[in-house]
C-alpha cells in the first residue's frame, strides 16, 4: 500500500509537466492578451510598449523557460488582469467553490440513493420508468438554463431565495441543485443498474432464503456492495463539478474559482490560467487518489501491492 | 465494514459542519445582500469586476464607477458633462505650456494625511513615467510636475496642450497619497487603497462586490449614502433578475433581449443614456482595394440605411451619425449628428460608375456579442448592401478572436467596430484620420485633414480649435475613410425609488443618485 501511494505520488510530476505545456502552449496560441487590456482604438505604439513591458515579445521558447523556472520557484507569475501574484488570486476562491462542490454533491447523493434504489426495487414500474427518464432529463440539461430557470422560478416569481452573490445558506441552494442535478441523474443510473447487478447474485438469494428481513437485505446486503461503482464514479464527479462550476458560478454571480478561470481565459491571462488548471488537476489528483482508497475500505479483496 | 460506516459518519459530520459553518460565518454578509431595499444603502450592479484598485491602471467604466467616488482629481466632470475644480481651488496659465494650480485647503486622505502638492506630483508622475499603467498613452503630453509649496503645483506641458484639464479630470489622474503609497507598496495599497474622495473603501471580494462607505472628513459636501455595494454580475438575465426583485437599485448593461422584461414590470425603469461610443465601418483605401475608390465608399454609405438599423434593431437606442464625435463631445460638428444619407438609386449608379455594374463581392468582418446586437447589425447591413449589388462575405468573430483581427489590420475591405472617446475632446478621436495611425488600417491620407489636425492640437484658441475639428469632420463624411452607423446608447435598469440620470461618460457620482 505504502510503496503504491508513493508510486502514485511520483506520477504526479509527469502529468503536472504535461498539463502546464499544453496549458501554456494553448494560452501563447490564444492571441495577444495586450489586445485586451488596452481601448479598441489604442495605438500600435502604445500596444507595444504594454507588451515590451510586459515581456511578451520575446520569442516562444523564452517565455516558457522563463515560466517554468519562476514555476520551480512556486511562482506562477503576475496576473496581467488583477497585477497580483496568481496563486493567492487562486487559492483565495477555493474556499467558495469548494462550499459549492460540497453542497452539490450532498445534493446529488441525497437525491440519487433513495432515487436508485427505489427504481431498482421497483423495476419496470411506472415509477422506475419515470425516474429513469427523469434522469436522462437531469443529465440533458445545460447548467446554465437550468441556473436561469431556478432564478425565475424560485427568486423572482416566487420571491424565496436570493437571485445571486454568496453569503448565508439560503444562497447556496440554487446553485447546489444547479450544479449538483447532472451529478445526481448520473448516479441515480449508475446506483440503479449497480443495485441490480447485485440484487441477482445468489448471496442475496441465500440471505433472503435464510429470512433476513427486507431493509437489512436491501441496505446492508445489497447496498453497500453496489457502493464500489458508485464511489469510482464520485470521484470521477469531481471533475465534472469543476466544469460546471464554470457556468454555474457565472450565473449565480458566485466568487468561486470557476468565474476567475472563465475570465482569465478570456483576458488570456497566462499565469491565472496557470494557477487555476494547476490547483484544479492537483485536487483532480488527490481525489481520484482518495477515491481508490476508499475502494479498498469498501472491498479488502482489492490489492494495490 | 465497520470501516466504511466510521467514515461516512465522519464524511457527513464534516460536511455538517462545513455547511453550516459557512452560513454562520457569513450570515452578516446575508444581510447586507437585503441593502437594495434599505433607503440608505445603494446597490449597483455591472457587468463585469473591478480588474484592480490601482486607479492608473484600470481603464475600464466598471472601474472608473467606483474610482471615481473613492478618488479626487485636480478637476471633475458633472452631471452636466462640463469640467468642475475638485481639488482645485483656482488655477492660471501662465503661458503657452505653464500652469499652475492651487489646491484647496484642508483636504485629508481617508488615513487622515493632508493632500499636498507632493501628493500631486507623485501621482501625475507615476502615471506620466510608467509606460506599463493602462493609463499612460493619456498622460504622454505632461512634461513636468513641480512642487511650488504644500498647496501650489505647476504643470509643464509638451508644447501648447488645449486638453490639460480635461486629461486632469479623466480616469488616471486619481490623486494617490505619496507617503502611505511609498510605504506599503502598489501590493498592500490594492488591497486597502486610499484615495480622498467622498467614499471610502470597506472590502473588495474578488468577482462578487466592492463595499464602501462614506468618508465623514471629505472635504466637499457630506456623501449621503450610508453604504454602497457594487456588484458583479456577468450573467445579465440574474443582474435583471436582483433588480427585480429589489436586490440592486441600478443594474447596467441590460441587453436588448431583456429590454421588455424590464420595461414591463412596475418597480423598475428602463434608463437609456447615450454614450460617446460610435459604431461604424472601417474602411480599406488602400491600393487595390474594392473600397479604394470614393465611389464604391459613398455607395456603400448610402446604401445603408442608418435610421432603420437603430429604428428596428435598436429600438430607439442609437442615434445614426455622420462623424465620429457625438454631441456632447467637444469639436462634435452638429451638421453630422442625427444624420444619415440614404439613396438607393445613386447607390447602384456610382456602382455602375465604378465599374460594377455586374455587382461586387466585398469582406465584412464584424464583432459579435461584444456590443449590443453588433451580429444583427452587420447581417442588416449585409443585406442591405445586397439590394444595391453588393455581395457582402460576412465574417463573424468573437471578441477576443475579432481584436485580433482588427489590431493586426488583417481584415480585408470593412471591418465593424465601436470606437470610444476617453477625452471627450475630438483630439482623441480624429487621430485615427492622421497618416501614422491610419498606416495599415484604412491608409487614409489627406494633406488638409493632416494640416487642421497638428494645427488643433497645439491651438489654444478654443473657438478655432472647434473650427477646425468640424473641418476635418466635414472632409471625412465625404471621403469616408470610415463610414459610420450610429451613436451607441447604454441601457440601464433603474429601481423605481432611485433618481438617476445617465452621463455621457457612463460613470456614477453616487452623490448625484437620490432615493425618490
Amino acid at each position: 500500500m505504502r510503496k503504491y501511494l508513493i508510486r502514485r505520488l511520483l506520477q504526479i510530476i509527469p502529468v503536472i509537466f504535461i498539463i502546464t505545456f499544453v496549458v501554456f502552449v494553448l494560452v501563447y496560441m490564444a492571441g495577444d492578451p495586450v489586445a485586451l487590456m488596452l481601448p479598441e482604438d489604442a495605438s500600435e505604439a502604445d500596444r507595444e510598449a504594454l507588451r515590451a513591458a510586459l515581456g511578451l515579445n520575446d520569442p516562444f521558447i523564452v517565455q516558457y523557460f522563463r515560466f517554468l523556472l519562476d514555476l520551480g520557484q512556486g511562482n506562477f507569475g503576475t496576473s496581467f488582469r488583477y497585477n497580483q501574484d496568481a496563486l493567492p488570486l487562486v487559492l483565495e476562491r477555493l474556499p467558495a467553490t469548494f462550499e459549492l462542490a460540497v453542497a452539490s454533491m450532498v445534493v446529488a447523493i441525497m437525491m440519487s440513493i433513495p432515487l436508485g434504489i427505489y427504481s431498482a426495487r421497483k423495476r419496470n414500474s411506472f415509477v422506475d420508468l419515470f425516474i429513469t427518464g427523469g434522469s436522462v432529463l437531469g443529465k440533458a440539461m445545460p447548467n446554465f438554463w437550468l441556473g436561469i430557470i431556478l432564478i425565475l422560478l424560485f427568486a423572482v416569481n416566487i420571491q424565496f431565495f436570493p437571485v445571486s452573490g454568496r453569503g448565508s445558506l439560503l444562497h447556496l441552494v440554487l446553485p447546489a441543485i444547479t450544479l449538483g442535478t447532472g451529478v445526481a441523474a448520473e448516479m441515480t443510473r449508475l446506483i440503479r443498474s449497480s443495485m441490480l447487478e447485485i440484487l441477482g447474485q445468489d448471496y442475496m438469494r441465500t440471505a433472503k432464503s435464510k429470512g433476513v428481513n427486507n431493509g437489512r437485505l436491501i441496505y446492508k446486503h445489497a447496498f453497500r456492495n453496489s457502493l464500489i461503482p458508485v464511489v469510482t464514479i464520485m470521484g470521477l464527479q469531481v471533475s465534472q463539478l469543476v466544469s460546471g462550476a464554470l457556468i454555474t458560478e457565472s450565473v449565480f454571480a458566485w466568487p468561486g474559482l470557476g468565474q476567475l478561470l472563465v475570465q482569465a481565459v478570456n483576458g488570456r491571462d497566462m499565469a491565472v490560467v496557470q494557477a487555476s488548471v494547476f490547483v484544479i488537476a492537483i485536487l483532480v489528483i488527490v481525489i481520484n487518489l482518495l477515491t481508490d482508497i476508499v475502494y479498498r475500505l469498501l472491498d479488502p479483496r482489492i490489492n494495490y501491492s | 465494514m465497520k470501516i466504511c460506516y466510521k467514515l461516512l459518519l465522519v464524511v457527513s459530520i464534516v460536511t455538517f459542519l462545513f455547511v453550516t459553518g459557512c452560513s454562520n460565518q457569513s450570515s452578516g454578509e446575508g444581510n447586507q445582500n437585503q441593502g437594495g431595499e434599505d433607503s440608505s444603502t445603494l446597490v449597483i450592479a455591472q457587468s463585469a469586476d473591478l480588474t484592480t484598485m490601482d486607479p492608473q491602471n484600470s481603464l475600464s467604466t466598471n472601474g472608473e464607477r467606483v474610482f471615481r467616488n473613492m478618488f479626487s482629481r485636480l478637476f471633475y466632470w458633472d452631471q452636466n458633462m462640463e469640467i468642475q475644480p475638485d481639488a482645485v481651488a483656482e488655477y492660471e496659465q501662465i503661458d503657452d505650456v505653464t500652469w499652475k494650480f492651487t489646491l484647496k485647503e484642508g483636504i485629508t486622505f481617508h488615513n487622515g494625511d493632508p493632500l499636498t502638492a507632493e501628493d500631486v506630483k507623485f501621482s501625475l508622475e507615476r502615471v506620466m513615467n510608467d509606460q506599463t499603467l493602462k493609463e499612460f498613452p493619456y498622460f504622454k503630453q505632461l512634461k513636468e510636475v513641480n512642487v511650488l509649496d504644500d498647496l501650489n503645483v505647476e504643470i509643464i506641458t509638451d508644447g501648447p496642450m488645449p486638453t490639460l484639464l480635461k486629461v486632469l479630470a479623466k480616469s488616471g489622474s486619481d490623486i494617490l497619497p505619496k507617503d502611505y503609497f511609498e510605504e506599503v507598496g502598489l501590493e498592500e495599497f490594492q488591497k486597502n487603497p486610499i484615495g480622498s474622495g467622498p467614499y471610502k473603501y470597506v472590502e473588495w471580494v474578488h468577482d462578487d462586490r466592492v463595499v464602501l462607505e462614506p468618508y465623514k472628513d471629505y472635504f466637499g459636501d457630506a456623501p449621503k449614502w450610508e453604504n454602497v455595494e457594487v456588484r458583479s454580475i456577468t450573467e445579465s438575465s440574474t443582474r435583471v433578475g436582483e433588480l427585480l426583485t429589489g436586490g440592486v437599485d441600478i443594474a447596467t448593461d441590460i441587453p436588448p433581449n431583456e429590454w421588455e422584461r424590464v420595461d414591463g414590470d412596475e418597480s423598475v425603469e428602463l434608463v437609456t443614456g447615450d454614450t460617446t461610443r460610435v459604431m461604424l465601418l472601417v474602411m480599406r483605401t488602400t491600393e487595390g482595394a474594392v473600397t479604394s475608390d470614393p465611389k464604391v465608399r459613398k455607395a456603400i454609405d448610402l446604401a445603408i440605411d442608418q435610421q432603420a438599423i437603430v429604428d428596428s434593431l435598436l429600438k430607439g437606442t442609437g442615434v445614426p451619425v455622420r462623424s465620429r464625435v457625438p454631441e456632447g463631445v467637444f469639436g462634435s460638428n452638429p451638421d453630422l449628428y442625427d444624420s444619415y444619407v440614404y439613396d438607393v438609386e445613386k447607390a447602384k449608379d456610382l456602382l455602375a460608375e465604378a465599374g460594377y455594374e455586374d455587382g461586387v463581392e466585398i469582406k465584412l468582418t464584424a464583432p459579435k456579442g461584444r456590443y449590443p446586437l453588433d451580429g444583427e447589425v452587420a447581417q442588416l447591413i449585409a443585406s442591405m448592401l445586397g439590394k444595391v449589388g453588393i455581395t457582402v462575405n460576412l465574417e463573424l468573430l468573437e471578441s477576443s478572436a475579432f481584436l485580433d483581427v482588427y489590431n493586426s489590420n488583417s481584415n480585408k475591405e470593412m471591418i465593424m467596430i465601436g470606437l470610444a472617446d476617453g477625452l471627450f475632446d475630438a483630439s482623441y478621436s480624429l487621430v485615427h484620420y492622421t497618416k501614422d495611425r491610419a498606416k495599415g488600417q484604412t491608409d487614409y491620407y489627406n494633406k488638409e485633414v493632416e494640416q487642421l489636425y497638428n494645427d488643433a492640437g497645439r491651438n489654444l484658441d478654443e473657438e478655432e480649435r472647434l473650427e477646425q475639428y468640424k473641418r476635418i469632420q466635414e472632409i471625412v463624411a465625404e471621403e469616408r475613410p470610415h463610414i459610420f452607423l450610429y451613436q451607441q446608447g447604454m441601457n440601464y435598469g433603474v429601481s423605481e425609488d432611485i433618481n438617476f440620470k445617465p452621463r455621457l461618460d457612463a460613470v456614477f457620482l453616487f452623490d448625484d443618485i437620490t432615493t425618490k
